[in-house]
């Protein structure tokens, strides 16, 4: 009998446990956007991070001299437009950026931005010399700071930057720094220490920093002081969902309004539930083969050819990526103003791969390809084997846990592995230098498959100081050209970003970028 | 019993010096360190040396895991590489809710399973002992992230009742009760599977016990069933239910760290998985410590358990 009543109110108390969940609607507070994201971000000081997931929170907070417009989707580069400089001047060296700075902004914390803020954020991340110096934040703003000679106040509203080298894409590789050169509130460093601008991040942007709970969410509300046009959305908070089924779970069951990352597989049936799926096909992101030219087997052009002409790429783009994303044939993305879009490459020609190989006397070709393990079954790498499979080569899959990976990636191949593979890109066309220069080669690059070709070299030393977009543009794609003749990548596809959307969510802009403005947002 | 408690607790000391140095040694084998991820692509060899040498990564491995275990000794976890934040500010508040998702699951799993398996001993080879046990062998068998799965699908998606993810709801600021909530579905995936496995445990204990000498002389006797169960059958089939109450205790942490994942429960699991993909030593330290101290104070209160229902293995 007492066994019974133990079971009774075992049951009871279940009831009641969920019961209550019958009456919850979604209380949330009215204009609030919750957004799920793959993975937790590190410090919010935007100094002395590099995530780009941590920009997208960052990039809300806090703001730089000159910004991207990112409320543009269609354009294929966001433009350049003031931000906390009103205006500049670039000499016609190239060597000399004056900032006129704009009046009246105020950071979070009511000090107000004027040269003095900015050269106390460049001592931070560049000047070894002065007190203010924070030498993490210097590892990470490098390929900003590295072109810096000196910084000098005109006056309380101008700042002088010269550079030690002529550099017509500076403003650019600002904007695309792995650190970012943002202002930091001087006050508020000087007041929590730089181990403290994590949890105490002050800027000028369109939302202040409310709280943060690690591994929880990061909760930022409307700055209402803001100089330009004020947020719409009360609040944002963004929340880690690293498993991919959870973000969809907690998107469909309206915990959050907004996930990046989605599953190829569950797009198309949440489309059809009545989420949208936002895309651009501007974003500067090519995924891509680095082919080794340390691999004897990769020495001869006709294979590295072959292996381009053997891989289906409309296929990997339709099948796999369900739509999200493009096929992709050069080594300069649409995100890029150098867009070639007249540029071929080569196309699916399995017959044609299986005679380059014949004619370059290849039999029982085996290759070995390095990948990371991100847990989807690496489904691109297994059509990519599949598809190398039909002309006759066999491709083993190594597959390694992700920062494993990257090490080895950046260490540059072994000379028994033939090809890995990476995603990313910047919206600056000089980025493919970044990836194809001699010099980049590892240790200290990642050119990961050593390719090298002095031509390319001497054509991307001239587009720097080209400051004629149209000439840069031409060479440019003079060196997509090479690079592709030379065969000494594999490019597969673009991304196009999928992002999904509660439709609740209205003035979302996916930009040509991979970080948004929520400034335009709001949520019904 | 006071001396089995301080031999059993001398005894933990060597697990956990034992356990930092090999996950210490563990990390340090893994190629790829946390200048190369924190500085990206970009970073020249340079940066990532000068960064190498600010977080002191460059030292000797003598030399880096003494410093961290006088640190540790005196109480300091250090700052977290990837967040800059207090290493304890981080994990402890973690811990706390690994423990939540824990201590419900270890709950969830002896109240279903003491009552399920007792139940079906009592009514031994009758309906509801094949099909508690047919259900309790599913169960059982059932990975628990696909058994998570299901729950959600259901208890969420469909029928809307339960949240899927958190420990609270994010935009409001919930209570004890919204935490409740956000507690079934994690807990009853993670407690499914050790409370079959109780439930089987006590089912053949207590028939078990039921057969023995001395109970079927107190039923001679004439006692009722009821005085009999509770005097003589229960505590004589107490032991092994316990041990194995407690290696599920074991599991149940480990399986929570997984639940964790599928659930965004903020707990260790997600602290630890973000950490080791940002080899973000002093935070893997400091959680694989706690986990493994959790894990041995557990078996002690277990032994403690034991040693008190059965004063024989106090002597041992």
């Amino acid at each position: 009998m007492e066994l019974r009543r133990l079971a009774l109110s075992f049951a009871l108390a279940t009831t009641a446990l969920t019961a209550p969940a019958l009456s919850l609607g979604s209380a949330h507070a009215a204009g609030t956007l919750i957004w799920g994201m793959p993975a937790e971000t590190d410090t919010l000081d935007p100094h002395a991070t590099g995530g780009w997931s941590t920009y997208q929170i960052t990039y809300q907070i806090f703001e730089g001299l000159v910004k991207e417009d990112l409320t543009k989707p269609d354009e294929p580069t966001p433009p350049l437009v003031p931000g906390l400089a009103k205006a500049w001047e670039i000499s016609d060296d190239g060597q000399t950026y004056t900032f006129h700075l704009r009046e009246g902004v105020k950071f979070h914390d009511g000090t107000p931005f004027d040269a003095v803020a900015v050269k106390f954020n460049f001592d931070r991340f560049w000047n070894e010399s002065s007190p203010d110096f924070y030498k993490k934040a210097k590892a990470f703003v490098i390929a900003y700071t590295k072109w810096i000679k000196r910084v000098d106040v005109v006056d309380p509203m101008t700042v002088k930057v010269t550079l030690n080298a002529s550099n017509y894409q500076w403003l650019r590789q600002g904007l695309q720094s792995y650190g970012q050169p943002l202002m930091i509130s001087p006050a508020s460093v000087k007041q929590f220490g730089n181990d403290g601008v994590a949890l105490h991040p002050v800027g000028t942007g369109p939302f202040k920093f409310v709280q943060r709970d690690q591994g929880v969410k990061t909760e930022l509300e409307r700055n209402d002081d803001y100089w330009g046009a004020k947020a719409k959305l009360d609040r944002v908070i963004f929340r880690p969902l690293q498993d991919p089924a959870t973000r969809v779970n907690a998107l469909e069951n309206n915990e959050v309004q907004m996930i990046t990352t989605p599953p190829w597989d569950e797009i198309d049936r949440l489309v059809s539930e009545g989420f949208k799926l936002s895309t651009n096909k501007n974003v500067p992101y090519i995924n891509y083969i680095h082919l080794n030219f340390k691999n004897p087997a990769l020495q001869d052009v006709r294979v590295r050819k072959a292996i381009n002409m053997a891989i289906d790429r409309a296929g990997i783009a339709k099948e796999i990526m369900h739509g999200t994303g493009k096929p992709e044939y050069g080594m300069l993305s649409p995100g890029t103003d150098a867009y070639d879009p007249s540029f071929k490459g080569y196309s699916y020609d399995p017959e044609g791969a299986k005679k380059l190989l014949a004619d370059a006397g290849v039999r029982d070709l085996k290759l070995v390809f390095e990948l990371p393990q991100y847990g989807t079954g690496e489904l691109v790498e297994t059509w990519i084997q599949r598809d190398l499979k039909k002309v006759g080569i066999d491709v083993e899959l190594r597959k390694y846990e992700w920062v494993t990976y990257l090490g080895k990636w950046a260490g540059g191949m072994a000379a028994d592995v033939s090809m890995n593979e990476i995603g990313w890109g910047m919206s600056t066309p000089a980025w493919i230098g970044i990836v194809t220069r001699c010099d980049s080669a590892p240790p200290g690059g990642i050119n990961s498959g050593f390719y090298c070709n002095k031509e390319v070299d001497k054509l991307l030393d001239q587009a720097i100081v080209t400051r004629d977009p149209v000439a840069a543009k031409d060479l440019y794609q003079k060196v997509n050209r090479i690079v592709m003749d030379d065969a000494a990548y594999g490019p597969i596809d673009d991304d196009l970003q999928p992002i999904l959307l509660s439709s609740k969510v209205k003035g979302f802009v996916n930009p040509p970028e991979d970080w948004y403005d929520l400034s335009t947002v709001t949520v019904e | 019993m006071g001396a089995f408690i301080t031999r059993r607790l001398v005894g933990v000391l060597p697990v956990i010096v034992g356990v930092s140095i090999v996950i210490f040694l563990l990390i340090q084998l893994a190629p790829g360190d946390a200048a190369t991820v924190l500085l990206g692509p970009q970073a020249t060899e340079a940066a990532r040396q000068e960064l190498r040498h600010t977080l002191g990564l460059d030292q000797a491995l003598p030399v880096q895991y003494f410093a961290w275990l006088v640190r540790t000794l005196s109480g300091d976890f250090g700052r977290s590489v990837a967040t800059q934040l207090p290493v304890a500010a981080l994990v402890l508040p973690r811990f706390v809710n690994t423990l939540i998702l824990t201590l419900g699951s270890l709950l969830l799993a002896i109240v279903i399973g003491y009552s399920v398996g007792l139940f079906a001993a009592l009514r031994a080879h009758s309906l509801f002992d094949r099909t508690s046990m047919a259900v309790a062998l599913l169960a059982g068998s059932a990975p628990p992230f696909w058994l998570g799965l299901i729950l959600v699908l259901l208890f969420a998606i469909q029928l809307r009742w339960l949240p899927v993810s958190g420990m609270q709801d994010i935009a409001g600021n919930g209570g004890a009760l919204d935490v409740m909530r956000h507690l079934v579905l994690p807990a009853v995936t993670t407690a499914l599977g050790p409370a079959a496995i109780i439930a089987r445990i006590v089912r053949s204990s207590v028939i078990e016990a039921l057969g023995r000498p001395h109970v079927r002389v107190a039923r001679a006797k004439g006692l009722t069933r009821a005085t009999l169960i509770k005097r003589h059958v229960i505590l004589n089939a107490l032991p092994p239910v316990v041990t194995i109450t407690g290696l599920q205790l074991g599991y149940l942490l480990g399986g929570a760290l997984l639940t964790e994942v599928v659930f965004a429960w903020p707990g260790l699991g997600s602290l630890l998985y973000d950490s080791i993909t940002a080899r973000d030593l002093p935070v893997i330290q400091a959680t694989t410590l706690l986990i493994a101290l959790a894990f041995v104070l557990a078996n002690i209160v277990v032994d403690m358990i034991n040693a008190a229902l059965d004063p024989r293995l106090r002597e041992a």
